[in-house]
């Protein structure tokens, strides 16, 4: 049986997820691995997670990481009943 | 402007008037608590999809605001003498009380298919870049609202044929999602198609309208369901860490 494709709320909370299970920040290469997305759709996703604040990008060490902010936080407690409440009313 | 003078419609019995509107109002109360929620699932998602769902459920609070406001100024008269009423009546004549419910009357058709045509593009899953569908579609509401106030029934087997559309989709949904919530909204917006249909004989009995009403009343109800079990469910405890 093949798995059903992820939608783009799907894709935001796995994410979110990732940088979360890490502590709350992780290294790019981790989130590309965790994400299960190319280098590019990453980026891309990455970007309006950053213009939607819930994600900061930091230097740590001389090192790029991905942080997770209060938003994101909140998205991830909101997640489930978002994704109820779009599946009920088929949005 | 219309070539002709609005009809005004008062379609209840005597000793129904204002059950009504504290009906409409429970109406207004639960589009209110969708267009919150949507719009907070818009602000923190960006997906346009909660917008529009959220818009469409504005314009319908408005058209059942409107139908209050029009049928409040026959059903209370103390509301004519009232201060407000005089003031009313001090900036024209010409502002009578069946001209307040036929405008309001008016508006109510226009909100009401505009708020159901945007759900059926919603559910429909009709993608918003297709402008030239949008603006025929938009076309279409205000004929429909022109041809609402020419005769009512028209109005209600044009939101008829919108619910029948959308009660399909929402058929649809529940078929892949098989959600007890999605069985619930199904089932409401089934039970508003109903209200609708009978709705269009509402000038023959006024018997008809209490029945319409009354089963538009239980299919908002029956829509408050769904959202009162998602704000139920908790958020799984293991997100909640501290930064």
């Amino acid at each position: 049986m093949s798995e059903k494709r992820r939608g783009k709320l799907e894709i935001v909370n796995d994410m979110l997820r990732s940088i979360l299970n890490k502590g709350g920040k992780i290294k790019p290469t981790h989130l590309l691995y965790k994400s299960n997305l190319s280098h590019s759709k990453m980026k891309e996703y990455l970007k309006e997670l950053m213009a939607k604040e819930m994600v900061e990008e930091i230097e740590e060490k001389g090192k790029k990481m991905f942080l997770i902010t209060d938003k994101g936080r909140e998205f991830l407690l909101e997640f489930e009943r978002i994704k109820e409440f779009s599946d009920s009313f088929g949005l | 402007m219309l070539p002709y003078r609005l009809p005004s419609y008062v379609f209840g019995p005597k000793w129904f008037y204002g059950f009504d509107s504290i009906i409409e109002l429970v109406a207004i109360i639960i589009s209110i608590l969708l267009v919150y929620y949507s719009y907070k699932c818009y602000k923190l998602t960006s997906e346009e999809r909660f917008l529009y769902f959220s818009v469409s459920f504005f314009s319908l609070t408005l058209a059942f605001i409107m139908k209050v406001v029009g049928t409040l100024a026959i059903y209370l008269p103390m509301l004519r003498n009232s201060v407000i009423g005089n003031m009313v009546r001090g900036v024209s004549y010409a502002i009578t009380v069946r001209g307040v419910n036929a405008l309001t009357f008016l508006l109510y058709i226009f909100f009401m298919v505009l708020g159901f045509m945007m759900l059926f593009l919603i559910v429909s899953r009709l993608t918003w870049e297709n402008k030239r569908v949008i603006a025929l579609l938009m076309y279409l509401v205000v004929i429909a609202t022109w041809l609402g106030a020419i005769h009512y029934q028209l109005f209600y087997l044009t939101t008829l044929a919108l619910l029948c559309l959308i009660v399909w989709s929402y058929y649809t949904n529940y078929r892949d999602i098989k959600s007890k919530n999605a069985l619930l909204v199904l089932f409401s917006f089934g039970i508003l198609l109903l209200s609708h249909a009978f709705f269009i004989f509402v000038i023959y009995s006024r018997t008809i309208y209490v029945i319409a009403e009354i089963t538009q009343l239980i299919g908002f109800l029956c829509l408050l369901i769904p959202f009162i079990l998602i704000f139920k469910k908790k958020p799984k405890k293991h997100y909640k860490l501290v930064k």
